[in-house]
């Protein structure tokens, strides 16, 4: 058997380390346009100087001889599926026995004039960390277009580094992605004690400057002044590889459940794929690390012929600020929009304040999570996140749900009641001990 | 590959386990040592009552000892970003060295097993202990006064759930 990867992030190194593990004489080959597989969410920290290159890698350097990896350091530039072929930039041919895409995404530049000048950077690729770097010495001040993950995690980051930040947000608030507004609302008071300036409903239509970058002009014409700039707006799946074939696509390739595309033998998995959100109930990217290496993982079986589900991604999300950290999840704690929660998605809050700069809210629909919010004190948020996936009808718990450090054995004999929806191996184990007569 | 388990008829929640595990994760390895100089974290596992029921000491079937599953596929090493949470042999083990505090961990684990304290703190099965005391490998399974604890295979321990418990001071049959 051939297995041929396209990527070598998340999902591609998961995809590759699986196929190895259970078909220990396949050929496996991972093709990448990057030298090197580090990790895409450290590359703020290796901004601001907090960890080096080396420390980027998530897997051991010797990872792809210790796991017989071939490792090629070039671009997939076509994909002939009637022959089984991907087309690599340096001229070669590889055919497939099955073949994953986890080409990832790219960051999304606002179409705004002047967006192309040298100066304006993604976060998103090591070269895109080393440009700006590169740029720090003759550099003071910063503009962040976006206030969302990594346009924040640029923000701080760049803040460390002794720049003076300003954070454009075209929202009204900043995280409207993965933050309800009384909770982004926390956030950036802490950027402010910070030093790094917010400003929201704030639309960029210029990045101003002749040779040397200026600013970034709003639409009222306000000017921001700025050496240079950091996008933070959203990414899009690279999807490139995929013309002139026949697999469908909507924002990103379609996969069914068993990350299947709509073309025999190749598979997708990562930013690249929209697969069932669990929470949505419609195939949607949630372009998230942990999703991603499941992703690659389920593939990879599903490639070797073990069929396995996918049970389906749902937006979630955890990050440190200023050594603050929150973890969200769940759709209701969005703002209804195109992007965000839907009207109607809750009908009950639970708010919580135990102490200064601790805060808790859960959002229930019909006694069901639906969404919270953890802000500085994050103990067992993975207790909530499961209710939620699975559905569990909260009721006998809920008063209780707030507190500091639920624990999995409160919820035990919820979670016996509702066994059918808890198959993992420990949770079948844990029911069965704990259903034992006295 | 052993695993932990505890036997909620035996356990009396005196929280042995707790103290035999944070006193194990102290560079002394030694409570008083540990405590004069401040340095006892939190432990990996913790005593916990079923249900939320009132804490009774000495009431069987009311509290357990829970902490790592050591579950396979991990959610934990899927979520971690740095690649500091990591599967050997079975055991899903943390190098803190490499952890920066991201909770990503403590977001994926169902099992609320993980310990956001600056690292992610979590069982990590008491890798040196075993050849540092020459004893038994784990301090909570060795500090436990009811024999609660057990250490083995899942299906050893559904043989130890299947046989009465008669006394809880009268150890396993």
């Amino acid at each position: 058997m051939r297995f041929v990867v396209i990527g070598a992030s998340a999902a591609g190194s998961s995809a590759a380390e699986t196929l190895r593990r259970y078909a220990p004489q396949a050929q496996i080959i991972v093709v990448s346009d990057e030298k090197i597989t580090y990790s895409k969410p450290l590359l703020s920290y290796y901004l601001a100087g907090k960890l080096g290159e080396e420390q980027l890698f998530f897997r051991p350097p010797d990872f792809y001889e210790r796991y017989k990896i071939e490792r090629i350091h070039a671009r997939a530039v076509g994909l002939r599926p009637e022959k089984s072929a991907v087309e690599l930039s340096d001229g070669r041919k590889l055919y497939y026995d099955a073949l994953l895409v986890a080409t990832g995404a790219a960051p999304r530049f606002p179409e705004v004039e002047g967006i192309q000048r040298d100066g304006v950077f993604g976060l998103r690729r090591l070269e895109d960390a080393s440009g700006i770097l590169e740029r720090l010495p003759t550099a003071r001040r910063a503009i962040v277009l976006g206030g969302g993950l990594v346009g924040l995690k640029a923000a701080a980051a760049l803040k460390e580094r002794g720049l003076r930040v300003t954070v454009l947000v075209d929202s009204p608030h900043v995280l409207s992605q993965m933050l309800d507004e009384s909770s982004a609302r926390i956030f950036e008071r802490i950027f402010e004690q910070n030093g790094v300036a917010i400003r929201t409903k704030a639309k960029p239509v210029a990045v101003l400057g002749r040779e040397k970058l200026q600013g970034v002009q709003l639409a009222s014409g306000e000017v921001f002044e700025g050496d240079l700039v950091v996008v933070g707006k959203g990414v899009d799946p690279n999807l490139e590889l995929l013309e002139g074939t026949s697999i469908q696509r909507d924002y990103g390739i379609l996969v069914d459940d068993y990350l299947r595309t709509s073309v025999e033998n190749i598979y997708a998995a990562g930013d690249v794929a929209q697969a069932q959100d669990v929470l949505r109930g419609e195939p949607w990217i949630n372009a998230l690390w942990p999703c991603a290496v499941e992703q690659g993982r389920v593939a990879a079986l599903n490639m070797l012929g073990k069929e396995t589900r996918y049970r389906g991604s749902m937006r979630q999300n955890s990050v440190q600020f200023f050594g603050v950290p929150v973890i969200s999840a769940g759709l209701a704690v969005l703002t209804p929009g195109p992007l965000g929660g839907r009207p109607g998605e809750h009908d009950e809050t639970l708010e919580f304040s135990p102490a200064p700069g601790i805060y808790r809210k859960i959002f229930l629909k019909d006694d069901t999570i639906v969404g919270f919010v953890l802000v500085g004190d994050v103990p067992a948020a993975g207790l909530l996140r499961i209710l939620m996936e699975r559905r569990v009808n909260v009721a006998p718990v809920k008063e209780r749900l707030l507190e500091l450090g639920p624990d999995l054995g409160y919820l035990l004999p919820l979670i016996a009641e509702n066994r059918e929806q808890f198959a993992e191996r420990e949770f079948k184990e844990l029911v069965q001990t704990v259903s034992v007569e006295v | 590959m052993e695993r932990l388990f505890c036997d909620p008829r035996r356990c009396v929640g005196c929280r042995a386990c707790e103290i035999a595990c944070a006193v194990e994760h102290t560079p002394a390895k030694d409570l008083f040592r540990a405590v004069l100089d401040g340095e006892v974290g939190p432990p990996r596992r913790r005593v916990q009552t079923l249900g939320g029921e009132p804490y009774r000491v000495a009431i069987g079937g009311v509290v357990l000892s829970l902490g790592c599953h050591h579950c396979d596929p991990a959610p934990c090493v899927d979520a971690c970003i740095t690649g500091a949470m990591h599967k050997v042999n079975g055991e899903t083990l943390c190098d803190v060295e490499r952890c920066i505090g991201c909770w990503m961990c403590v977001m994926s684990c169902p099992y609320g097993a993980i310990t956001p304290r600056v690292k992610a703190l979590k069982c990590d099965l008491c890798p040196d202990r075993r050849e540092r005391v020459g004893r038994a490998r784990y301090a909570c399974v060795e500090a436990c006064p009811t024999e609660a604890l057990f250490a083995g295979t899942f299906e050893e321990f559904q043989k130890i759930l299947a046989e009465p418990v008669v006394s809880v001071w009268g150890g396993r049959p």
